[in-house]
């Protein structure tokens, strides 16, 4: 009831658990030795930024649009020519649909036949 | 009254679930003295209108009832200062009758006409927030694809009634030659399923309607687009079955999901509209399923690969249907609670919501989770059993599911990052958790995924492979009407 196994593939969570639950356990051995002693609500626990004042939390947070700025980049040719048939067009959506029955008629009436 | 009537809808579908897996397949005949009475006397064959319901279309029938029940708790709160909530609820309940109607009939006919009444409902639902600019366009654009969908399979229908005189989907199995026209109609019956479904390229519609419909409305559009997909599997292994040249048809519908699955989720990755991003995330998800089940059509005509991974490939595709459906629903349910909250879906607006919405964000990261494949969520436990199976059958496509799914670990990181970690921003200060109903509804669908993911091996064994086997065995489908 509890493991899925097919072929070599084996999967039981119940032992994932365990192993989740000790490796939580030893991480918070470890955070429990930290420094306990700060002053809260003071300098000691606030951002420390050279010196210089700290931004709104506006300005700190990074926009979505900045997210794997790197990956787009990287991959601009790719989206410049997946973006292209996303029109917004429901027209263009249709001429897509006929485009799609015409492949599947030609894989199925000539690639079947073989 | 709502709640108890889809409560009574939940209990009745389990019912009748547990009567299946306990005595086989079920046939309700309309109208007739017996409803067991297909073939009425001094007749041939069924004319009658008939729900044949199998181990297959029993769990479409679970997931539709479960949905539905927490869309429509959520929904209390999250339509109570809109006007004409009668009118909301009516078309809910018709889109609940529609979609199950898909699943349970067994008349081609029939099949046509519940498509149709979920399309007009599901429509009008997407466009029911009328003051919001962009919900009618996404309501229009739902209505074109679902009618000339609607009218290509009443176009196939017509082929297979002029040739053979029957409606009935056993009985034309039984009697079905693989004509000319036959393949016609097969062609045109799958590209009509895979738009509506969503699978690429004719997936466009599908992020522009699921982005504007109320968010309960979008995890019910969502059953509504896999009975699709459940028709897509019983047209290809029931109606046609053997007579179809599996690698053609096969090969066609893996294709259709690997393009869903790249394409879907490098489209996700670039959103910054919160429900865009899930809704494309949907597209990549039913590629999963695509490429599951289209492996075991690949391999329906050699019993021994059907056997030897066919059928567990096909076991995690429709496993992942049942995982797909929860956890993309609750995300569906967590992105309307912010937006009932915050009034906005951007992601560029958004930041440090959990440290005022905590559970919501605990509900977003569970769903999140188990639609990018952690363990020990459900989405890890089908994806691992379509991995495998499919490795067997081809390496690269397994390959292909594994690169996805780190990608769609990716989408997941960026939604949840930019929406709720961090500072909190000085506009959201005073934002509160979203109200009892919602996280109702939200919780419903999570406690469902983490206890899908610590039993798998009962749903599969109860539930997925059941289903698998039900597809194959066209033999006892068409027995059941004749």
């Amino acid at each position: 009831m509890l493991i899925s196994e097919f072929g070599f593939a084996f999967w039981n969570p119940i032992i994932w658990l365990i192993a989740f639950i000790v490796v939580m356990a030893i991480a918070y051995l470890f955070r429990s030795r930290g420094q306990k002693k700060y002053k809260r609500d003071t300098a000691q626990a606030r951002i420390f930024l050279c010196g210089e004042e700290v931004p709104e939390a506006e300005q700190q947070h990074i926009r979505a649009h900045n997210v794997y700025w790197g990956f787009f980049e990287t991959l601009k040719g790719y989206y410049d020519k997946v973006m292209k048939p996303h029109t917004g067009i429901v027209n263009d959506y249709m001429i897509w649909f006929i485009a799609i029955i015409a492949i599947i008629a030609i894989i199925f009436f000539i690639v079947g036949q073989v | 009254m709502l709640i108890a009537s889809l409560v009574f809808v939940e209990f009745l579908v389990l019912l009748l679930a547990r009567d299946i897996y306990l005595n086989g397949l079920h046939v309700y005949t309309l109208g007739a003295s017996s409803p067991d009475l297909t073939i009425p006397q001094q007749y041939m064959v069924p004319v009658r209108v008939i729900l044949e319901v199998d181990a297959m279309s029993i769990i479409m029938g679970i997931i539709t009832a479960t949905v539905s029940l927490a869309a429509a708790i959520y929904s209390l709160s999250f339509m109570k200062e809109e006007t004409g909530q009668n009118r909301f609820y009516t078309l809910l309940l018709l889109l609940v009758a529609g979609t199950l109607g898909i699943v349970f009939t067994g008349d081609l006919f029939n099949l046509f006409v519940f498509l149709e009444i979920a399309s007009i409902a599901g429509a009008a639902l997407i466009a029911f927030r009328i003051r919001f600019a962009d919900t009618a366009e996404g309501g229009f654009k739902y209505i074109v694809v679902s009618a000339i969908a609607g009218l290509m399979v009443l176009f196939a229908v017509g082929l297979f009634y002029a040739q053979y005189n029957l409606l009935n989907i056993g009985a034309l199995a039984h009697v079905m030659q693989y004509t000319i026209l036959d393949e016609i109609a097969l062609v045109i019956l799958i590209a009509a399923f895979v738009m509506k479904l969503g699978a690429v390229p004719i997936h466009m519609w599908l992020p522009d309607s699921y982005t504007v419909a109320p968010a309960s409305i979008t995890a019910m559009l969502l059953a509504s687009s896999l009975a699709c997909m459940y028709a897509l599997f019983r047209v290809c292994f029931t109606l046609y079955g053997v007579t179809l040249n599996m690698a053609a048809v096969g090969w066609t519908v893996i294709i259709f999901g690997v393009l869903s699955m790249f394409i879907g989720v490098t489209m996700a990755v670039l959103q910054t509209d919160i429900k865009r991003l899930i809704a494309y995330n949907c597209v990549c998800e039913g590629g999963y399923m695509l490429l599951g089940v289209g492996v075991g059509l690949a391999v329906l005509g050699n019993p021994e690969v059907l056997s030897s991974y066919g059928i567990a490939a096909m076991s995690g595709g429709i496993f992942h249907i049942i995982n797909h459906v929860l956890y993309e629903g609750l995300l569906f349910l967590a992105a309307g609670a912010l937006f009932y909250r915050i009034g906005t879906r951007d992601l560029n607006k958004m930041g440090g919501l959990a440290h005022n919405m905590k559970f919501t964000a605990i509900l977003f990261i569970i769903g999140a989770l188990a639609s990018a494949g952690i363990p020990p969520l459900n989405g890890f436990a089908s994806k691992i059993l379509i991995y495998e199976s499919v490795y067997q059958f081809n390496p690269i496509l397994a390959i292909i599911g594994i690169l996805v799914s780190i990608i769609t670990l990716a989408v997941f990181a960026k939604a949840f990052f930019t929406a709720f970690t961090g500072q909190v921003l000085s506009k959201y200060k005073d934002v509160k958790e979203a109200p009892k109903s919602m996280m109702t509804g939200m919780i419903i669908l999570a406690v469902i995924i983490v206890f899908f993911g610590l039993f798998p091996g009962l749903i599969v064994n109860w539930l997925a492979q059941p289903a698998a086997e039900a597809l194959i065995n066209q033999t006892a489908y068409i027995g059941g009407i004749m």
